[in-house]
């Protein structure tokens, strides 16, 4: 099937793209100043760990053949010790990759079908105050400097009104009583979850409505629109059934190409809320120079955006028959 | 009774220079089974006036003035729910297929059965696909092309898929605007034959846009010609094809190469539309016209009749000929 | 006058006429006024940034430090906005941070476009190999979410200094005028007076320099004032994260040493006043760009109606 043979080919090219990321982030690594092996090999580590270390990444070898190594290792999910935690990196990143995926992936989903659905509200009453209101608080959210938005959240809501713990992702106390139950410890992440999705919701919703909004008066100016209603289809039916999936594919366009604005807002977000996933470590990992951490995580946020470029250009594969042929 | 009544009809839109009268004075009638040819260069509310019909003016766009009969029943006088019934289920219209007429995210199957649903509620799945595919092989599209999207047809088939989609009620007025502009010459000329052939099978009455005077000339029992707003000349083809009354049909006819066998040197209608929100206060063709006399610009023309069923607004229309 | 500086008052002319036309379209856009009358106002606290350091040393906003205050105070007659941790006048830094906020957005957003405009008209006009490998490469960075690459670079070669992260907020914040620039490239390149021009034997750097790069200009210049709008933010984003210019005040800066020190619950007069002026220099320059944008499409203007 068409759509199938579509996603191969994107995964081929995205394969590609994070190959060539891969090996710029190599060669910067060996251009920046200093010494490289001092990046990947903790100077302080015992001199004799240090050396099975070095020929494990291949850092006694000639650069091609370092080069080598660091594709062999990153395959096989090897990419050193961070400094700062003495633990392969490959660990620390499986553990605060879920915690990333999950903050990300539900702002983003709920960001979008929320703009979707206020962007085609707002189209339908322009010119009317509800249009107004939801495009003003669109501007205003899209415009807002993201770290400052959390600490006021942070300041109302769990200063003042003490509704949601100040930051973190978990509180001890429930997750070190082994009777708790699955139950109580998903409320427990939820609760802490609320205001870190909130901030990044509220960063990405505005772009999402204003773009539907938009993209919807335009799509009611077209021809099928025309049609629907000649054919005597009721309002609600021209507008959800005919006009929304095409006013929704730029939309999908708009997810793609702010993903990168999104992963910035991502790391900023979980640094100010203490959220363990990747983007903090990475924030973390560069302020105290742990090289292997930070450039595993570095790595690992390209990957995640090159992957959710991918989903969003499957979706649009899905929506707009189009695109597969 | 005839089937269609629309009497001094008048449509304006209203513009950043004020209320642009797009269709003005406009008057006739059309049994049932027959046929209407609307002629005129673009820009002449030939368009507008079919959009009127089904009360599908842009927003900014206001039935001034007249009244529009379908049936026996006054359609400006309905209302919005009233009107979804006749849309379509009554009244059915045929766009471009150059025009994106198709919505490009369904299937082309569904999108005729979506008509078919809204207007036969009661209709089983099995029901609707049985009128789908019979509408399919009244129009010669296979079967098998059902589940496709629209960009995967050709522009021919996009036309009959969308003649298929009109007829899916069994409409007794289809309104086609201009359903052969953009096709080339032997797919236009099979869209204009398969138009002629279900609309005598089915005896629906047809009205049919178009600039092209020539393309009416073939489908249509009755030709209107348009001009600035103003019907000016409407009578039974033979006699506006043979005899035509009104100066621009005559330039219309001599702007035509081969129509009629005649081979006439090609004559551009020299000029052009006049401004719609600056119009002369007499006859709107007055500045283009090479019969044009003094008074014309500034006296409302009045109707000469040539015939109990032609008629022309140009007082000079007999002395002229 | 010269025939040849007759051609060139007659194009001054019509820039000129241009520039009105626009300017006609814009006075009509009330947000376009608002984002105008805040950039009016940022600038003169730009301006009036040198001025608290020449009225006392204290108000230096990076090492005056006024000896009778140790910890943050409120505000006062003295300090308006009130003072820091260290005793600094927060007024005064957050007048410094607006000469730097334009700094960093004009002159990133300069540079970005600049670059992107180059990229985009040379695709557009070359096609064929060439166009595809900077596409390529322009999808590619266009992925990469410009604050970490900042950090990853910052974590290389150490402590960056504001031009440098100028620099490299340039080079990550272009791809998306390029394919704009690109796609009006290849509209103009097939329109009647370029093939004319072709034909009459005009060089590739003429078409390109006389011909295209005019016509591309205007939509450069709207693409320049989203840009400035990203990079204020990623400036202010990393100087928040801790990875500044430590050697000039930047709104995102006063953010950070409100978090750091811990000073956000009980401090607001400190916390709210660099945050708002990010969000609405960030809004200024939006609003600024929609209007613009209305100006450069017809498409977008209000419907004024028309015979259909």
């Amino acid at each position: 099937m068409g759509l199938w043979r579509y996603a191969a080919r994107r995964l081929v090219q995205i394969a590609g793209l994070f190959y060539v990321i891969l090996t710029v982030l190599f060669i910067v690594f060996r251009l920046a100043p200093g010494d490289p092996v001092e990046r990947m090999v903790d100077p302080s580590m015992d001199p004799e760990d240090a050396e099975v270390l070095m020929a494990q990444l291949g850092l006694d070898r000639p650069v091609g053949v370092q080069y080598l190594y660091y594709l062999k290792n990153f395959v096989s999910g090897d990419m050193g010790i961070s400094f700062h935690y003495g633990e392969p990196v490959a660990e620390i990143i499986a553990d605060r990759l879920p915690n990333t995926v999950l903050l990300f992936t539900s702002s983003t989903i709920l960001a979008a079908v929320v703009g979707v659905l206020l962007g085609k509200r707002a189209s339908w009453s322009k010119g009317r105050s509800t249009d107004t209101v939801l495009t003003f608080s669109a501007l205003a959210t899209h415009t807002v400097f993201l770290p400052w938005l959390a600490l006021l959240l942070i300041w109302l809501f769990a200063y003042r009104l003490g509704w949601f713990p100040i930051t973190g992702m978990v509180s001890e106390d429930v997750w070190l009583d082994p009777g708790a139950t699955w139950w109580t410890r998903a409320v427990d992440v939820a609760h802490h979850m609320v205001l870190p999705l909130a901030s990044l919701f509220l960063i990405q919703f505005g772009t999402f409505l204003l773009v539907m909004r938009s993209s919807m008066l335009e799509t009611l100016k077209e021809d099928y629109i025309l049609t629907a209603r000649a054919k005597g289809l009721p309002e609600r039916v021209i507008r959800n059934h005919h006009a929304a999936p095409n006013a929704a594919l730029p939309v999908l366009t708009t997810i793609g190409l702010s993903l990168a604005f999104s992963i910035n807002g991502g790391a900023i977000t979980e640094t100010v809320f203490t959220w363990p996933g990747i983007g903090r470590e990475l924030v973390l990992a560069v302020s105290q120079n742990d090289y292997p951490l930070a450039q595993a995580s570095f790595l690992l946020i390209a990957a995640v955006v090159l992957l959710a470029n991918l989903v969003v250009d499957l979706l649009y594969a899905v929506l707009d028959p189009r695109i597969r042929y | 009774m005839p089937l269609v009544v629309v009497d001094g009809l008048t449509v304006g839109y209203w513009t950043a220079g004020g209320m642009a009268p797009a269709v003005e004075d406009v008057s006739f009638t059309l049994e049932k089974g027959e046929s209407l040819g609307l002629v005129g260069e673009s820009g002449c509310g030939k368009t507008t006036l079919g959009k009127a019909l089904l009360r599908l003016l842009p927003p900014n766009g206001r039935v001034l003035a007249g009244e529009i009969r379908f049936d026996g029943e006054d359609l400006l006088a309905k209302t919005e729910a009233e009107m979804r019934e006749v849309r379509w289920g009554k009244i059915a219209m045929i766009f471009q297929a150059a025009m994106n007429a198709l919505n490009p995210v369904h299937r082309v199957g569904d999108q005729i059965a979506e008509a078919v649903r809204a207007h036969g509620p009661g209709l089983g799945r099995d029901a609707v696909r049985e009128r789908v595919l019979e509408l399919f092989r009244l129009v010669g599209i296979p079967e098998q092309r059902l589940r496709d999207y629209p960009h995967q047809y050709s522009g021919g088939m996009k036309q009959r898929a969308i003649i298929a989609m009109a007829l899916a009620c069994r409409p007794k007025l289809v309104i086609a605007d201009e359903p052969t502009t953009a096709l080339d010459v032997i797919v236009q000329a099979q869209i204009l034959d398969e138009i002629q052939r279900l609309q005598r099978k089915l005896g629906v009455s047809l009205v049919f846009i178009s600039h092209d005077i020539a393309v009416v000339a073939d489908v249509c029992h009755w030709i209107g010609v348009m001009y600035a707003g103003h019907l000016v000349e409407h009578g039974p083809r033979d006699e506006v094809l043979g005899d035509p009354g009104h100066p621009y049909t005559r330039a219309l006819l001599a702007s035509y190469p081969t129509l009629a066998g005649l081979r006439r040197a090609l004559e551009p209608i020299p000029g052009e539309l006049p401004n719609l929100l600056d119009m002369p206060p007499g006859c709107r063709f007055s500045g283009r016209c090479s019969r044009s006399r003094p008074e014309c610009r500034d006296r409302k023309p009045g109707w000469s009749v040539l015939s109990p069923s032609h008629r022309v607004l140009c007082p000079w229309a007999k002395e002229d000929r | 006058m010269s025939p040849d500086g007759r051609h060139r008052s007659l194009r001054r002319r019509r820039w000129l006429e241009r520039f009105l036309d626009g300017w006609a379209i814009y006075r009509r856009n009330p947000l376009g006024w608002i984002g105008l009358g805040l950039l009016a106002l940022f600038a003169l606290m730009a301006a009036a940034s040198f001025v608290p350091p020449l009225i006392d040393p204290m108000y230096h906003p990076m090492a005056g430090v006024d000896p009778e205050i140790t910890s943050s105070m409120g505000p006062s007659l003295r300090h308006w906005l009130g003072t820091d941790f260290m005793g600094r006048d927060i007024f005064s830094q957050l007048l410094a941070g607006a000469r730097v906020a334009f700094l960093v957005g004009i002159s990133a957003a300069f540079m970005s476009v600049a670059v992107g405009t180059a990229v985009g008209i040379t695709s557009g006009y070359l096609g064929g190999l060439a166009d595809t490998l900077l596409m390529r490469l322009a999808d590619m960075v266009m992925v990469m979410p410009a604050l970490l690459v900042v950090l990853i670079l910052a974590a290389l070669f150490g402590q960056l200094n504001i031009w440098t992260v100028v620099l490299i907020i340039a080079l990550f914040r272009w791809p998306g005028v390029a394919r704009v620039i690109r796609a009006q490239t290849l509209t103009l390149k097939h329109r009647p007076f370029i093939e004319a021009v072709r034909v009459a034997g005009a060089s590739h750097r003429r078409i390109l320099l006389r011909h295209i790069l005019p016509n591309v200009l205007p939509l450069s210049f709207l693409y320049m004032t989203f840009r400035v709008t990203s990079a204020i933010m990623i400036e202010a984003g990393l100087a928040f994260l801790g990875f500044g210019d430590s050697t000039t005040v930047s709104w995102g800066m006063m953010l950070q040493w409100v978090w750091k020190t811990g000073h956000m619950f009980k401090a607001p007069y400190w916390l709210l006043p660099p945050g708002l002026c990010i969000s609405l220099i960030t809004l200024a320059f939006y609003l600024l760009g929609q209007a613009m944008e209305e100006v450069l499409d017809p498409r977008l203007r209000k419907e004024e109606g028309g015979v259909g």
